[in-house]
């Protein structure tokens, strides 16, 4: 099963379950207030989703850090490049 | 390392949107099971709202993501022509 049809699955068996408890489809005589939570429950899922998005994005962003010891261990490989090529000759 | 400005961002961002979060799942999951005349609901619009202000919140990113995205192509695509 591809990752695309597992996506599908699940988001249409959320679908059909949502249906069923929003338009009472299956005369569960569920109580006014489930009602109430589950109609805006797609727009809600949209939203949490979307504040994990903001939040990881937030917190990656805080705690970003360089890597100075890559960054020395590239700078001294570029100069051993340099000065290897200049004994070959290469003008730079 | 990250610098002051990027981390008062980042940190300002999390508690931005666990504010949202908190204040959202209030609003959407919480106040069903509270009594209508009950003073917590004079701090929250009528319920219609919490699916329409994230309606209008969306269409205005994808706006702004589609004048963003316009933007971008047009400017890469002019150099091209002149060559």
């Amino acid at each position: 099963m591809t990752k695309l049809l597992q996506w599908l699955l699940a988001v249409s068996l959320i679908g059909i379950a949502w249906g069923l408890v929003t338009f009472d489809l299956l005369d569960l005589h569920l109580l006014p207030q489930y009602k109430e939570l589950a109609w805006p429950m797609p727009v809600y899922l949209l939203v949490v989703f979307g504040c994990y998005s903001l939040a990881t994005v937030g917190y990656r962003v805080a705690t970003f850090n360089d890597c100075e010891d890559a960054a020395k261990e590239l700078q001294a490989q570029i100069k051993e490049a340099k000065e290897d090529l200049r004994k070959k000759g290469l003008k730079m | 390392m990250a610098t002051g400005a990027d981390q008062a961002v980042g940190f300002g961002l999390v508690g931005f949107s666990l504010l949202l979060f908190t204040y959202y799942s209030i609003w959407v999951v919480v106040l069903p099971f509270v009594d209508s005349d009950h003073v917590i609901h004079s701090y929250f619009l009528p319920r219609e709202y919490s699916v329409i202000l994230p309606g209008i919140a969306a269409l205005i990113l994808l706006l702004f993501v589609g004048t963003f995205i316009g933007i971008v192509t047009w400017k890469n695509r002019k150099p091209k022509k002149v060559d």
